[in-house]
């Protein structure tokens, strides 16, 4: 099975993670209606997270046996990618040790979870184009408050979320050694054959 | 004493530079037989939920960090016993 990245933009969203409490969600039900917001509770670890418009989800589909099972550059690999990418756009970001994502001068651009099972992964990362920060200040994730910034806040423009997807595939590509190839999702799951590829 | 078969360890790869891996959740009992490879139990970093292969085929014979412990980096997890 070749490796996999399944690019998607959001309805908005909100998800718990394992660890994630209710009492991180500073809005209620009503609340969450009217902004037409979702709610679900999820496999993976970690908080509570938002997802939804402006934001550029990223689910890599990989055999890590195919990459040495090496989880940490796995890891390392999705932060380094979404770094090189946002440099591109002229934008410096940073890993910080102890939080999890990636960072322009302690504000959270993108967040990184991985979930591994049999090797292969499913979760990815979550990077802000344009996000809406109304709805991002219904959550607090582990229960601080965490300053969240868009490639379009910093840059002061409008950029194209399919522009950064673009970017940030090509960064990928580079870091893992791919050769990209892409596809629609009805391609993929409708082949002759009935192959996934 | 009677020669026990072997037991092979159930270690913690290398999940990153966080050596916080808490043990989330056993998906076997102790005494339950396993596949190769079968899920075995699920560990997470701030980052990573990673679900632990079995290294053999076998009885999962111990359970060395229970639901909620923190491990290190190659830390014991178990140890599964090779059938005959």
């Amino acid at each position: 099975m070749p490796d996999l990245l399944i690019t998607v933009q959001h309805n908005p969203v909100i998800t718990f993670g394992r660890s994630g409490s209710r009492q991180h969600l500073l809005a209620s039900p009503s609340d969450l209606k009217r902004e037409g917001i979702e709610l679900f509770e999820v496999e993976r670890g970690g908080d509570v997270t938002y997802h939804g418009p402006g934001q550029l989800v990223v689910y890599p589909i990989v055999d890590l046996r195919e990459h040495g099972r090496d989880i940490r550059g796995f890891v390392r690999g999705l932060e380094g990618a979404v770094i090189a990418a946002l440099a591109d756009f002229g934008i410096e970001a940073e890993r910080r040790t102890g939080y999890p994502g990636v960072w322009v001068s302690a504000r959270k651009i993108a967040s990184i979870g991985v979930y591994v099972s049999g090797w292969v992964t499913r979760h990815g990362l979550a990077l802000n184009v344009a996000i809406n920060p109304a709805h991002f200040a219904l959550i607090r994730p582990c229960g601080l408050p965490v300053e969240t910034v868009s490639i379009c806040d910093l840059l002061g423009r409008t950029v194209l979320l399919d522009t950064v997807r673009d970017v940030l595939l090509e960064r990928l590509a580079e870091w893992f050694g791919w050769e990209l190839e892409i596809s629609s999702l009805a391609e993929i799951l409708g082949g002759a054959s009935g192959e996934t590829s | 004493m009677t020669k026990e078969n072997a037991a092979i360890e159930i270690r913690l790869p290398d999940l990153g530079e966080v050596d916080d891996v808490r043990v989330v959740q056993w998906l076997c009992d102790v005494g339950a037989t396993v596949a190769e490879d079968e899920d075995l139990v699920e560990v997470e970093t701030e980052k990573t939920t990673f679900v632990v292969p079995s290294p053999a085929a076998g009885r999962l014979a111990q359970v060395a960090a229970a639901e909620g412990a923190t491990v290190d980096r190659g830390g014991l997890l178990g140890r599964i016993e090779q059938l005959g």
